[in-house]
C-alpha cells in the first residue's frame, strides 16, 4: 500500500521506488489464466507452443502489466492513478523448477520509472512517469507510462 | 489475416459483476501470493479500504481485463469476429484511462469498438507485415457512470 504523497514534493527525474518480483513459474501463469480468464493455451500447454517450434510457454502479457500495477501502487494510491499503459515488447519465460537458479534471471522482472512531467490538467496537479518492466537478463518486457493527479499540501 | 471490412465493428455489450472473491483471485495472482492476505488490503479488507478513503474495497489497476474475457465466453469468440489467427496472435498495447472506481457488487456493462486497423512493415522482413487492430472498450456500472476507457492494440505477426 502505497504512503501519503503530495505533488510539491516529487520533482521531474525523481525515479519511483524498484520493484521486482517473485521468479515468474508455471503455476503463476495458470493462476493468472484462472483470475483473469485467458485462456490462450500460449500460456500453458507446452504441446500447443511446440506445435509451432517455441521451447516453451510464455507469460500473459496482462501478467506482466498487472505486476506493472502492484509497482505504481506501492507508491501511489489507486485512487490518484488516471492513466496508465504499456507497449509489451518482449515475451517472458517462466522459470524452469527442474532447474530454478539457472532459469530465474529470465523470469523476474524489476520495474523501474521516472518522473518526466508535472502539468495541471482538469484542475489537478498530475504528474507523467513513464516506466519500464525488465527481466534480471536485461531483456526489455513492456515500456509505458502512467499518469497520477496528487493531492497538494 | 485481419479482414479490414472489420473497422468499426461493434461487438455486443457484456455484461460483469464485480465478486469480492474474484478481486482477491486477480491480486493474488498479480502479486503471485497463494493467500489474499498477502496482496494490498485495499483489495481485500474492507476496513483499510475505508481507513484509506475509499467506501468499499476496490480493485486492481488492470482488473478490468477480466470483464470481457468472462462475460462473453473468452479470447476465442473475439478473436474468430475478428478473424485472426490465434497462432500469429500478440498482445500490442494496453491502455486503461480512470475516470470512476470499481467496487464489489458493481454491475459493468463494457462496449467494444473496433477503431483502427493498419499495417506495419517487418523490421527483418521486409515485404512481410505486421497487422495492428485497435479495440476501444467503454466500460459504464450500473448507475451509466463512465469508469474506466481502455484501449488495447492486438498484432498479427
Amino acid at each position: 500500500m502505497a504512503k501519503n504523497i503530495y505533488f510539491e514534493n516529487i520533482n521531474i527525474g525523481d525515479a519511483m521506488p524498484t520493484f521486482t518480483s517473485d521468479p515468474i513459474t508455471r503455476t503463476h501463469l495458470v493462476r493468472y489464466a484462472g483470475a483473469s480468464g485467458d485462456f490462450n493455451p500460449l500460456h500453458h500447454d507446452e504441446t500447443f507452443v511446440a506445435m509451432f517450434g517455441m521451447p516453451r510457454v510464455i507469460a500473459h502479457g496482462m501478467l506482466i502489466m498487472g505486476i506493472t500495477s502492484h509497482a505504481i501502487t506501492e507508491w501511489i494510491d489507486n485512487k490518484y492513478l488516471k492513466n496508465f499503459k504499456v507497449r509489451f515488447s518482449g515475451m517472458t519465460e517462466p522459470a524452469d523448477l527442474v532447474d530454478l537458479e539457472n532459469t530465474k534471471a529470465r523470469a523476474t522482472i524489476t520495474v523501474t520509472g521516472n518522473v518526466v512531467k508535472k502539468f495541471a490538467e482538469g484542475g489537478e496537479n498530475r504528474i507523467q512517469c513513464d516506466i519500464q518492466a525488465v527481466d534480471a537478463l536485461g531483456g526489455v518486457k513492456l515500456t509505458g507510462s502512467f499518469i497520477a493527479a496528487l493531492p497538494s499540501k | 489475416m485481419a479482414d479490414k471490412s472489420n473497422l468499426g465493428m461493434e461487438f455486443a455489450p457484456y455484461t460483469f459483476e464485480v465478486e469480492k472473491g474474484k478481486i482477491a483471485e486477480f491480486a493474488m495472482a498479480i502479486y503471485q501470493k497463494d493467500n489474499k492476505d498477502q496482496t494490498s488490503p485495499l483489495y481485500t479488507d474492507l476496513d483499510a479500504a475505508k481507513k484509506a478513503g475509499y467506501k468499499d474495497i476496490i480493485a486492481p489497476p488492470t482488473f478490468q481485463t477480466c470483464f470481457a474475457l468472462w462475460a462473453s465466453g473468452g479470447l476465442m469468440p473475439l478473436i474468430q469476429a475478428l478473424n485472426i489467427n490465434l497462432i500469429r496472435l500478440l498482445h500490442g498495447e494496453e491502455e486503461y484511462t480512470y475516470l470512476g472506481t470499481i467496487h464489489p457488487g458493481d454491475i459493468m456493462t463494457g462496449k467494444s469498438k473496433v477503431v483502427e486497423m493498419y499495417e506495419k512493415e517487418k523490421k527483418d522482413k521486409p515485404g512481410k507485415f505486421m497487422e495492428f487492430t485497435v479495440i476501444e472498450t467503454e466500460i459504464r456500472n450500473q448507475r451509466g457512470e463512465l469508469v474506466i476507457k481502455s484501449r488495447s492494440t492486438l498484432v498479427e505477426r
